[in-house]
């Protein structure tokens, strides 16, 4: 161990017949005489054993025997702090094969300072606990709890997006009580079990089978949350408009006419009243007219059809005659093929010329 | 009839936006020039007169969202006709067609083209002419097709497509990205042929319609549409027709002829 001492200064008149600790001889009469505990230098014996020059202030340290000056000693042999790079003087934190001052030595990862609450050594880091069980965690993929920061190996029980391990709570119904596992339900910041939370009569939303604790759509027998409740088609949310239901599904408007047919044929829109439904397709009553003059048709119309659109007969009569002597062989044609469905459902139109199959008979139908 | 087509021009000159001309033995716009600067008119029909041609100065009627110019003899049309950018339905049926102009295909809005017999085939369309994405319902029946252009597909809003007594021999496979179809005419024409992706179609059922009769088909399709047009989807989707498909394209099969004398059609004459 070093050895801080200093030197007391007197002359020789006094000590008659002392000798040099270091070159064994005698002092000179008024030659100053160094007493450095109980022994007696010369004044340029009494030096730093690195650099050879007096110590300043008469202060040393002593290590092995040898004197130093304070920057001598230091360089040689005082610890170095591992994070600052300053010698250390006073206590010493000798951990993770270097040195620290107390202060200095911290977690890694959250900064606190380990000298006296111990550390893990962790990937040639040194970390406090929760930070070490959290980056075991992480690497296990699992959650810590946010209570006792340790790691959940279970299903963790989430609470106000925080993970816990379930058994840190207990139902909040008084008549329960009972320890919660991760079935448990948050009900505005309060858990229950999922039998008290089911009791309760929370509706659950029939898209993400989530409880629905804001605004309820209650609509093709279920519950759901506003944002969940879409069209079929298009998976956009209602919120609030009109929808249209089919076969347990519910449609926005446009795609409920698109897929299931109401959708004039003229003008490309919705036909919302009255709806005429001839030559597979619909009609708004207005757009059903001869395809040629425009002479606006009814169910009592003679009308013949070119394909599938309605041609008043006065109109057919002006085609030219190769032309419906064509028409009328292709639909002997698909007759041949495929026989009209029986008698009672065909509609006969036009004596001379054409029949029609019953879904091509001009339909007016009343909504 | 003079006195009616007067009756009619005033009544739009106070304001009528629908002008109806059905006829009227009118032989040239020459005859109502009025009508040509009423820029409010939003429905004009012109069917069944003796129109020749249609001056350059229809493309002023802005506001135009249906013109009908069925059964007349028309057979140039101007290029300011697809300028009209409100125009929603076009019905040119039973005219003497030979072309359409040059940048046909930018109207902007058009939904329903009717050009049922006319003279037209693949070499007289513009380059755009399938680029009308907003087409609903396309009408070619009794043309002079040997070929459908694979930009067919392109027509992505089309349901109905009508292809009845044309020349065609083959059908492109394109055919098949046609997803909103739901009318498909290809009867009398010289089919033997279908692309597989026909079976792709959404074409059968009570609300869709595909007639295919009077074509000289391979025996397997008439076999199954004499079953049914559901039997034959059925054997358009199988891989035993794949294989039929391209077996019958690398033979090199020999092309049906034409079966009737296309000269005798109305839209041919040149009086």
């Amino acid at each position: 161990m070093a050895r801080i001492s200093t030197t007391n200064q007197y002359t020789s008149r006094i000590a008659n017949g002392m000798v040099c600790h270091v070159c064994r001889e005698g002092f000179d009469r008024d030659e100053p005489i160094l007493n450095s505990q109980g022994e007696a230098y010369h004044d340029d014996c009494l030096v730093c054993a690195q650099c050879f020059r007096p110590f300043p202030e008469g202060t040393y340290y002593e290590f092995e025997g040898r004197k130093y000056c304070e920057y001598d000693f230091q360089v040689l042999y005082a610890p170095c702090c591992a994070k600052c790079k300053e010698f250390i003087v006073g206590r010493v934190i000798k951990a993770m094969n270097t040195s620290w001052h107390p202060d200095h030595f911290q977690c890694e990862l959250c900064g606190r300072v380990l000298s006296d609450i111990g550390f893990m050594r962790n990937q040639g880091r040194a970390l406090c606990h929760p930070c070490n069980e959290r980056v075991k965690a992480e690497a296990a993929g699992k959650y810590i709890c946010y209570r006792c920061k340790a790691i959940i190996d279970d299903k963790p029980l989430k609470y106000k997006n925080e993970p816990y391990h379930p058994y840190h709570f207990n139902c909040s119904n008084p008549e329960c009580g009972r320890e919660l596992d991760s079935d448990a339900r948050e009900i505005r910041e309060e858990l229950y079990c999922l039998r008290c939370h089911d009791k309760m009569g929370i509706p659950i939303c029939g898209a993400c089978r989530r409880p629905v604790e804001d605004r309820v759509v209650t609509a093709l027998g279920k519950h759901w949350h506003v944002e969940h409740f879409v069209c079929a088609k298009c998976e956009k949310p209602f919120l609030g408009t009109k929808h249209f239901e089919k076969k347990g599904l519910a449609y926005c408007e446009l795609h409920y006419h698109q897929l299931f047919g109401n959708i004039d044929f003229v003008s490309g829109e919705v036909i919302e009243d009255i709806c005429v439904t001839a030559l597979n397709k619909t009609w708004k009553p207005e757009n059903f007219v001869c395809w040629c003059c425009e002479t606006p048709l009814d169910e009592r119309s003679k009308f013949l059809e070119m394909d599938m659109l309605p041609v008043c007969k006065k109109c057919y009569e002006r085609f030219p005659g190769e032309l419906r002597r064509r028409l009328t062989r292709h639909y002997e044609s698909a007759q041949r093929i495929r026989p009209l469905a029986a008698e009672s459902s065909v509609a006969q139109i036009s004596a001379e010329e054409h029949e029609f199959h019953a879904a091509c008979f001009p339909r007016i139908c009343r909504p | 009839m003079a006195a009616k087509v007067h009756k009619v021009i005033q009544d739009a000159q106070n304001g009528k936006r629908d002008v109806d001309l059905v006829e009227r033995t009118i032989t040239s716009f020459n005859e109502i020039p009025q009508i040509l600067s009423m820029v409010h008119i939003t429905r004009l029909n012109l069917a069944h007169n003796r129109l020749k041609s249609v001056p350059p100065a229809i493309g002023d009627l802005v506001n135009l969202e249906s013109l009908n110019l069925y059964n007349n003899q028309i057979e140039e049309l101007p290029t300011s006709l697809s300028g009209l950018q409100r125009l929603r339905i076009l019905k040119l049926g039973l005219n003497r067609l030979w072309t359409l102009p040059r940048g046909f295909g930018a109207f902007p809005v058009l939904e329903i083209l009717d050009l049922t017999y006319n003279n037209l085939n693949e070499r007289g369309l513009p380059g755009n002419f399938f680029m009308i994405q907003t087409l609903r319902a396309l009408y070619l029946g009794d043309n002079d097709f040997e070929v459908l252009p694979a930009d067919i597909g392109n027509l992505q809003a089309l349901q109905v497509l009508v292809l009845r007594d044309n020349d065609l021999t083959s059908l492109p496979r394109e055919i098949g990205r046609l997803k909103q179809l739901r009318e498909l005419h290809i009867e009398g024409n010289r089919l033997q042929v279908l692309p597989p992706e026909v079976g792709q179609l959404d074409i059968i059922g009570p609300r869709q319609l595909f007639r295919l009769e009077d074509n000289p088909w391979i025996s397997p399709i008439i076999e199954q549409l004499q079953i049914d047009t559901t039997h034959l989807m059925d054997l358009l989707k199988s891989s035993n027709y794949m294989s039929m498909y391209s077996r019958h394209l690398q033979s090199g099969p020999a092309i049906p002829p034409m079966v009737r004398d296309k000269n005798r059609k109305v839209s041919r004459r040149k009086d």
